[in-house]
């Protein structure tokens, strides 16, 4: 429903800098997703989530909460209230370090980290979390990489997310990962789990499990 | 040299508090006790750590015995705090009371001040001041007046009830006045009460039926107080009973003459519920009413009008109970104290335009809601709007005619709760989706927080912000057919526009439109915002600055149930307190009338702002009833001919008190005196 003003339009001949797009905002009852707070409160067995009081104890606590474009204290607004496609596109769930900070601090024990977990299966699982994010391109990595060979490597970890997020940032951090190399720190190689298939039957195991606990 | 009223020689001691470091911090205590033992008529002159404490009210009493003091003079706190402490130090000693003075310099010197230097001067020319005034202090006996043991409460909410209750059970007699044509107020059209959920009804009906039944209180429903004086313990009240053409004592409530009645169906507004509903001429306000009793609304009842009614409702009566021409009664009583317990009203939400109310149908007030949820009101339990559909989306506005300059300033304290109330209510019948618009939630009371966790956690949607507008216009087809709520969602920071089916506005409480009446009335004061004024906002919230009358519930100001309950209680404890001990004593800085001197101006009688002056049209001078009388002093003031005394205040006292503070004064003791000479 956002519709876009071309306000360029409006400008003076020739004077476009300083002209930013107005994009109208309000938000339509009909746009939002009503069964979304469910979803994310059956996912993170975070059924708590319903009784934030919204404090903000959970983004002042965040160590990185200024560099989210929404607040975690937000977030969990925006859950309740249906916001699912602004939630899942958003920043904050790549950002979120797994601290507990949050958590720790949260008066009404809501599992704040457990619920940003929830967003990111969510939000990968529809295929709408930035692709090129690094956080983002690197819990997939990382987990890809652990359920096929059963143990993670951190050499091809790095090669994988650099090429797949900023290749050139390869290039400047040779010197370090040469170093690293030379002292034992990092291999290339790929490790594996004797009997790498095992920890794929787990979880799917586990999975199925869980699939028929909630039905 | 100094007139003493006596034969006594002003023997004066002396007496300055440290207050811990209150005032020695800052006044020179010892300096100040030094330069008092010199001014003449001093003969004792101490400073003392904590002269509140028993060892130092032991110093005076000592005194007194061995120096023969007959006046005191303490330098400490406020008189609020310890005025009377002292005076009972001083009477226990065998000394007149009133030979006791006080001087503040904790409040007026050392909490204010901050060099020391000042504030012993300052101290020293009080503490000067105070020593010339006692020299014209006279003793005076305190009066006492008996309490009549009967108690009036006025309005029959969940407060007078309360209250009657109370004092009925101690065995003392109560009248109980109530406008209506039933007790029970406004707890009676509450569905259920918050956070318990206990039911209103369930709660209240008892309660009524034992004010109805109890021996000790006489209930007197559709009357209204014509008139009241006296003073405490002896208050002479006229009752105006008015009539409902239905003799009371006759009447069963068997509600025959409403069959009979020739309107075979209900066509006038209801107003117990709130118009939701249609009731005839002759009706019972509600099925629980207490007392049972019919009554004819002459507004709407043909015969009234034309005198050509057929009157099949007094055909229908067997007991001959209806009387069309009854008229008003009165009652004349004697009681010794008042109870008011007169209540609110509701904000008119038609007053808020912005959200509708009167315009589309299906916005309703909190009240109508309550009614429109509760199994007897009109739909029998049913949410249906006036559209005869089930909603499926409700949005609770808070915060109408609260919190808004426009309209009333303060926080109406219950809405937020009711309004989870109703939020649980509406969702427990319609399973609609509802919408809370709140500025701030509120929610301060044993369960309430955890109500709200509760509320919460049904699924009940919380969106922080005050509603700009509820509108019909629909900008997308989803919004066709419905109320549109307009709204800043202030936590997440977008604008939102939510349809719903029914808007509830949670109107706030506000003074009855007659507060100020009841106010004149009864002699008591209201606050800025027209609820009646306490004594005390802490320490004497249901006291009013006329004794024997006390306040109790939402006449007070807007809170919920268990807290009118409480004060009833309190109200209650005060009026029994009173009749207990049987007499009261009374502060005797009272004025009274040198008749030599009166003109008979009658200036000072409209000045009385406790109607304490009369006229005495015999002898034509003015009377002051000394129950009545403050001690304000504004009589004495405005007396052209100088001809009012007032107790405490006589003018010797207050003219040797400004020439003792007076800085010319004071320099040297040998050369005030003979200034003052």
């Amino acid at each position: 429903m956002d519709t876009t003003i071309d306000v360029k339009a409006f400008a003076p001949s020739g004077a476009t800098n300083g002209y930013r797009d107005i994009h109208r905002k309000i938000k339509y009852e009909s746009e939002l997703n009503k069964g979304f707070k469910n979803r994310v409160a059956e996912l993170s067995h975070g059924e708590k989530l319903y009784s934030c009081i919204q404090c903000g104890t959970c983004s002042a606590a965040c160590p990185v909460s200024h560099y989210m474009d929404y607040t975690p204290r937000k977030i969990i607004q925006m859950v309740r209230e249906g916001f699912k496609s602004e939630v899942l596109s958003s920043s904050t769930v790549w950002l979120c370090a797994s601290c507990y900070a949050c958590t720790q601090e949260c008066p009404k024990g809501i599992k704040i980290t457990d619920v940003m977990y929830a967003l990111k299966r969510e939000a990968i699982s529809g295929g709408i979390y930035p692709k090129r994010f690094p956080s983002a391109v690197l819990a997939g990595s990382f987990f890809k990489q652990v359920l096929s060979f059963g143990r993670n490597s951190e050499g091809p970890l790095l090669l994988k997310m650099y090429m797949k997020t900023n290749p050139l940032m390869l290039f400047k951090n040779m010197k370090l990962g040469f170093k690293l190399w030379k002292t034992g720190r990092l291999s290339l190689k790929t490790e594996k789990t004797c009997k790498k298939g095992d920890l794929k039957k787990l979880l799917s195991d586990i999975d199925k499990q869980r699939e028929e606990v909630t039905l | 040299m100094f007139s003493t009223n006596g034969n006594n020689t002003p023997r004066i001691g002396f007496y300055v508090c440290h207050c811990g470091h209150n005032i020695a911090s800052l006044v020179d205590v010892e300096e100040v006790r030094k330069y008092v033992a010199t001014l003449p008529g001093v003969v004792v002159s101490r400073d003392y750590k904590y002269m509140c404490s028993d060892p130092g009210q032991e110093l005076i009493q000592q005194d007194i015995k061995e120096n023969k003091l007959n006046r005191i003079v303490v330098a400490s706190c406020s008189p609020l705090l310890h005025e009377h402490t002292f005076r009972v130090a001083t009477e226990k000693a065998g000394l007149n009371p009133y030979f006791f003075h006080m001087v503040n310099i904790r409040e007026n010197v050392s909490w204010v001040l901050d060099n020391r230097e000042i504030a012993t001067e300052k101290s020293k020319d009080l503490a000067r001041a105070a020593i010339r005034r006692v020299f014209f202090h006279k003793p005076l006996e305190k009066k006492t007046v008996p309490i009549n043991p009967a108690v009036l409460i006025v309005g029959g909410g969940i407060a007078g009830i309360q209250a009657a209750l109370t004092i009925a059970n101690a065995g003392k007699k109560v009248y109980l006045v109530e406008r209506d044509a039933t007790i029970g107020g406004h707890m009676a059209m509450f569905d259920k009460t918050f956070p318990t959920l206990d039911c209103a009804a369930c709660i209240l009906t008892p309660k009524m039926s034992a004010v109805k039944s109890h021996p000790n209180i006489t209930l007197w429903t559709y009357s209204e107080v014509e008139k009241i004086d006296g003073f405490v313990g002896d208050y002479h009240v006229k009752v105006k009973r008015k009539p409902r053409y239905v003799i009371e004592d006759l009447c069963v409530g068997c509600m025959d003459c409403i069959e009979a009645c020739i309107y075979k169906e209900a066509k006038y507004p209801d107003e117990f519920n709130q118009g939701l509903s249609k009731r005839k001429p002759i009706y019972i306000p509600f099925p629980q009413a207490t007392p049972m009793v019919v009554l004819f609304d002459p507004e709407t009842c043909i015969d009234f009008k034309s005198h050509r009614c057929k009157k099949t409702c007094i055909e229908a009566c067997d007991r001959d109970a209806i009387d069309l021409k009854q008229v008003a009664t009165y009652e004349n009583i004697n009681v010794g104290t008042v109870i008011l317990s007169t209540g609110f009203q509701t904000y008119d939400a038609k007053l808020s335009p912005q959200y509708g109310y009167g315009k589309f149908p299906n916005v309703y007030t909190s009240l109508e809601v309550e009614r429109l949820v509760n199994a007897s009101g009109p739909t029998g339990g049913e949410v249906i709007t006036r559209d005869g559909k089930r909603p499926k989306s409700v949005g609770i506005i808070h915060c109408v005619g609260s919190r808004d300059e426009k309209s009333h300033k303060w926080c109406s304290r219950v809405c937020c709760m009711y309004s989870l109330k109703l939020a649980h209510l509406i969702k427990e019948h319609t399973g609609a989706e509802v919408y809370n618009f709140y500025i701030d939630m509120r929610t301060p009371g044993k369960g309430y927080e955890e109500f709200y966790d509760k509320l919460m956690n049904e699924g009940v949607h919380f969106v922080r912000g005050r509603v700009a507008e509820v509108t019909d216009w629909a900008i997308i087809p989803e919004e066709e057919q419905k109320l549109t709520i307009r709204v800043e969602d202030t936590l997440i920071g977008v604008v939102r526009r939510i349809p719903v089916d029914m808007v509830v506005l949670a109107v706030g409480m506000e003074p009855k439109d007659d507060a100020s009446e009841i106010r004149r009335l009864f002699n008591i004061s209201c606050s800025n915002e027209g609820f009646f004024l306490e004594r005390h906002p802490k320490l004497a919230p249901v006291n009013t600055f006329t004794d024997g009358i006390f306040i109790a519930g939402a006449c007070q100001g807007p809170r919920d149930i268990p807290d009118t309950v409480a004060q009833a209680g309190a109200a209650a404890a005060e009026c029994l307190s009173l009749i207990s001990a049987g007499s009261i004593e009374l502060e005797p800085n009272t004025a009274s009338i040198i008749e030599k001197y009166c003109s008979g101006c009658k200036s000072c009688i409209p000045l009385c702002p406790y109607t304490a002056i009369s006229f005495k049209e015999d002898i034509k001078k003015a009377y002051i009833n000394e129950a009545l009388c403050k001690g304000c002093g504004t009589c004495v003031a405005a007396c052209p001919s100088g001809s009012i005394l007032q107790n405490l205040f006589e003018d010797d006292q207050i003219f040797s008190e400004i020439d003792g503070l007076l800085k010319f004064a004071g320099i040297e003791p040998e050369k005030k005196e003979v200034l003052h000479a």
